[in-house]
């Protein structure tokens, strides 16, 4: 017999410091984030977006504050536009990277480009590949001998079905319920492990990769976009909309610190693009 | 402190004071006790999900006199789906994820018992796409199964509340959940599982009832060791015959390993027929969401199935919606009721499908005899070739063929069908079934970018909108409801009768001897209506909306009527989430079902209540 539990809360927040009573919630950098996610963000905030925050953060005289939660569907409505508890406000303000132009959020101006890359482990047999293209007129009974990775959504896959690699490919989900485990270090680990010998991934988790290995362990070939098959994006800051006094404010903080944050982001072998002018959402006109 | 479950297969000691009854009559004790129309004692009150009740005591004359006779707050406050239970005068209730269950004296209208499992919310909540419902509990050989949020199946002694066993079903950790009720057939229980957004292969699996032992597990793909289809014996409905599936037809029509990751999830309600020994379900959609990724029919997503309760060896399966391009999830119940069909009795099985189309097949033999749309806004297909068991695909309604440079717009019905999970009923004294129904149609939006666990990308953007077209004509006249509750006849494929419901009705009805239909609606009223002409005879606002089952029961010589209410589920996540906050037109991350129901939150907040109604006394 158990007694009544109270265990209607669905979030179990975590914060850095204990927060003082008469703190006002205005002084605190109050950050939605994934605590498994590198190279993105981690709880112990070794992530790019954690060195991003810390220097806003710093910068503002703000405290550093996390709401945690593994970044699935449902992570906006259940951070960033989720009431608090004590229906005072909303758990966290700002989730720092989000695609220039995503719908669940409003977004502040774009803070870096990059693009898709395809990694090839070195040492398989695929060394002397230097573009894609070569993959698409291989001998079938090379062809034959892929493994490469194909999730379940996403450009990568679009391009390995466009160009009949669909029957080689090694599926995964863009999403899983790993709670040990992020997309990039499955990915990491199964390259290593020689399930798969390549894969299309997103620029931060290519970077991501590359860092747990050697130098020079992996070919790494920038995916080109072309109609209908989109691979370079631009990533912002996502606030909920009509946040346009934080929208402000992290437009100022990004113009000011852009080179600065560019140095992080390079530090993790992340690939940087110029940042096209901003194209903007389609306007919804009908 | 949350600890993790761990994975017991082990048996727990059973209390002795138990005398184990004999296996074999598992099931005869609990086609018995569904026999007695005092108990509500599955979550279809009988194997054969009629949902409908012999009970006459409340009729089409005195319901307007009905009334709350006593109610329940569960203490959470989320998505209550499925219904109250009652087994020989005792009441059992189930609530959404942390999964608590009482049992309650009717008598005192006091807890006998409660139960809460141990989950870890850091694990299995990020795994629930759609708020963290559970469709309850199922009984027999003295115990009360529990399908946990986080796959563990537990049973539980109905007298006292303690667990006998548990055992883990999946593997959250793989992004599997449970939302399901089991079902109790012979000398086990079966479930089923849930994540296909995850890329979960779906199952259904049955465990032995004394000691949680997996006996079976049928994938919905896969070869056919894993799908326990019968090359040559086991059959489908193909060229107007009844003709057996060749080998591995599980894999042969997915581009190479895409099967692993194939979806076909089992999250929906399970029926048993006993004569024939076989459990029917329907399965999901492919896990996939582009459908240009996953070239062919991806069978068996999107299936009715037939399986030996034994064994489970398929005897049949029949795939409504091939290739799959609206998430279309065919996971709806399947009513089982002998009916005559163009002429000549057959025993039937029913399904009312996401897709917008009742079909009526030969539960034997898996022929197909009737499938026709129940909503005739329906438009993504013009209708259903009986020869080839296939829809006709309008070109203008695929995802697919419009490529990414078009909108896809104004497909009949939206994702979330024209019907969902609640169950429908059946009265043999009308002969009609009795749908609770969504009407809305959707536009997919391309050039959206989307953002997956780190990995940005070009998607689609679903936005829902109501279907603004007459349910028995299909003619655009402007209307704005979102719902419908229709009364339709499986044997010809007709509807007799529609009413308009401003939100969608996401509760599952009950019919009942005294001429009478029950629902409940997302703003929380419970309406009885006329089961001949649909006429609404009462209606009363419980404390939250509804996404529950309504049941009935007797209890001391009266006849009562139950439903939980609780705002949430897909429906309701706008709600349940906090998101309705009226700032952007639309929302896809409720799966797309947010925009439409934006203005449920002026009619009801969220709850947790049991509400029982009964007639005054001294009626």
């Amino acid at each position: 017999m158990k007694s009544i539990s109270t265990a209607s809360k669905l979030l179990i927040m975590v914060t850095l410091t204990a927060p003082s009573l008469s703190a006002n919630a205005q002084e605190k950098f109050r950050v939605c984030a994934d605590p498994l996610h590198p190279p993105y963000s981690t709880k112990e905030q070794t992530g790019y977006e954690n060195k991003i925050a810390a220097l806003f953060a710093g910068q503002l005289g703000q405290e550093l504050e996390y709401t945690w939660l593994p970044e699935r569907i449902g992570f906006i409505r259940n951070t960033l536009k989720a009431e608090n508890d004590n229906g005072e406000g909303f758990k966290c303000d700002v989730v720092m990277g989000v695609p220039a132009g995503y719908d669940l959020t409003d977004t502040s101006k774009p803070y870096f480009h990059s693009t898709y890359v395809m990694l090839i482990a070195k040492g398989r047999g695929w060394d002397d590949i230097k573009d894609t293209g070569q993959l698409i007129n291989l001998p079938l009974d090379k062809q034959e001998k892929l493994k490469i990775a194909m999730f379940d959504r996403g450009p990568g896959t679009t391009w390995l079905q466009k160009n009949g690699l669909l029957e080689y490919g090694v599926p995964y989900q863009s999403m899983t319920g790993d709670n040990e485990h992020n997309i990039a270090m499955q990915i990491e680990q199964d390259l290593r492990a020689g399930k798969i010998d390549m894969v299309i991934l997103w620029g931060p988790m290519a970077g991501y990769v590359q860092s747990k290995s050697p130098a020079n362990s992996y070919i790494a070939i920038p995916m080109q976009s072309s109609p209908g098959m989109q691979f370079d994006f631009s990533i912002a800051m996502g606030i909920r909309q009509g946040d346009n006094k934080r929208k402000q404010q992290l437009n100022e903080l990004i113009d000011k610190n852009l080179d600065k944050i560019h140095a992080i982001i390079a530090s993790y072998h992340i690939p940087l693009l110029p940042i096209p002018a901003e194209t903007g959402k389609k306007d919804d006109d009908d | 402190m949350k600890k993790p479950v761990k994975n017991w297969l082990l048996a727990s000691t059973v209390a002795t004071l138990l005398a184990a009854p004999t296996v074999s009559t598992a099931n005869d004790d609990l086609e018995k006790l569904t026999q007695n129309p005092a108990n509500w004692a599955s979550w279809g009150g009988d194997y054969a999900g009629t949902r409908y009740s012999k009970l006459s005591q409340i009729n089409a004359q005195n319901v307007k006199n009905l009334q709350p006779a006593w109610s329940f707050s569960t203490g959470v406050l989320r998505g209550h789906e499925g219904g109250p239970l009652v087994v020989n005068g005792v009441l059992y209730i189930h609530t959404p994820f942390p999964n608590t269950v009482y049992a309650i004296d009717q008598k005192t209208k006091a807890v006998i018992w409660e139960f809460t499992p141990t989950m870890d919310a850091d694990v299995t909540i990020p795994v629930m796409c759609c708020d963290t419902v559970n469709r309850g509990l199922a009984y027999g050989d003295g115990k009360i199964f529990l399908q946990q949020s986080d796959t563990v199946l537990t049973a539980l002694d109905a007298k006292t509340g303690k667990r006998v066993w548990s055992v883990q079903n999946g593997d959250p950790k793989l992004g599997m959940t449970n939302t399901n009720a089991p079902i109790v057939v012979k000398d086990k229980v079966i479930t089923g599982i849930s994540g296909g957004e995850f890329g979960v292969r779906g199952f259904l699996a049955a465990y032995n009832i004394r000691t949680g032992q997996l006996d079976w597990k049928g994938y919905s793909m896969g070869p056919d060791k894993d799908t326990l289809l019968k090359p040559g014996k086991s059959t489908t409905w193909q060229d107007g015959k009844v003709t057996p599936v060749g080998a591995d037809s599980g894999t042969s029509t997915w581009k190479g390993d895409q099967w692993k990751i194939g979806g076909g999830t089992t999250w929906g309600w399970y029926s048993y027929d006993p004569k024939l020994n076989l459990v029917y379900y329907g399965s999901g959609n492919p896990s996939t969401w582009n459908p240009v990724q996953r070239p062919g029919d991806n069978k068996w997503s999107m299936s009715l199935w037939a399986r030996d309760a034994d064994t489970g060896e398929v005897k049949w399966v029949y795939q409504m919606t091939p290739h799959d391009e609206w998430d279309y999830d065919g996971i709806n119940e399947t009513v089982l009721v002998d009916q005559e069909v163009k002429g000549k009795m057959h025993k039937t099985i029913v399904h009312f499908d996401r897709n917008g189309f009742g079909y009526t097949l030969d539960r034997e033999t898996g022929e197909l005899l009737v499938a026709e749309k129940f909503d005739k806004s329906v438009n993504w297909a013009t209708h259903v070739d009986l020869k080839s068991g296939r829809p006709e695909v309008v070109p203008e309604f695929s995802t697919e063929h419009h490529g990414e440079d078009v909108n896809t717009v104004g497909t009949c019905p939206a994702a979330l069908g024209s019907k969902n999970q609640q169950p429908v009923s059946y009265s043999p004294q009308t002969g009609l079934f009795y749908i609770s129904g969504n009407h809305l149609c959707m536009e997919y939006e391309p050039f959206e970018v989307s953002y997956t666990a780190g990995q940005p990308y070009v998607g689609a953007t679903l936005s829902m909108m109501p279907a603004g077209a007459d349910v028995l004509t299909g003619k655009k006249d402007g209307t704005t409801n979102l719902g419908q509750f229709t009364a339709y006849d499986a044997k010809t494929g007709k509807i007799a009768w529609s009413n308009k419901e401003q939100f969608s009705v996401w509760s599952g009805s009950v019919a009942t001897a005294g001429g009478v239909v029950f629902y409940g609606t997302l703003e929380g009223y419970l309406k009885a209506v006329d089961a001949k002409t649909g006429k609404e005879l009462y209606k009363f606002k419980t404390p939250s909306g509804i996404i529950g089952n309504v049941n009935t029961w007797e209890f001391e010589g009266k006849q009562y009527v139950g439903v939980l209410s609780g705002i949430g589920g897909w429906a309701g996540i706008g709600i349940a989430a906090g998101l309705d906050d009226g700032s952007s037109s639309t929302n896809s991350e409720g799966l797309g079902a947010v925009g439409a129901y934006r203005s449920l939150s002026s009619y009801t907040k969220l709850g947790g209540t049991l509400t029982v109604f009964a007639l005054p006394s001294s009626n």
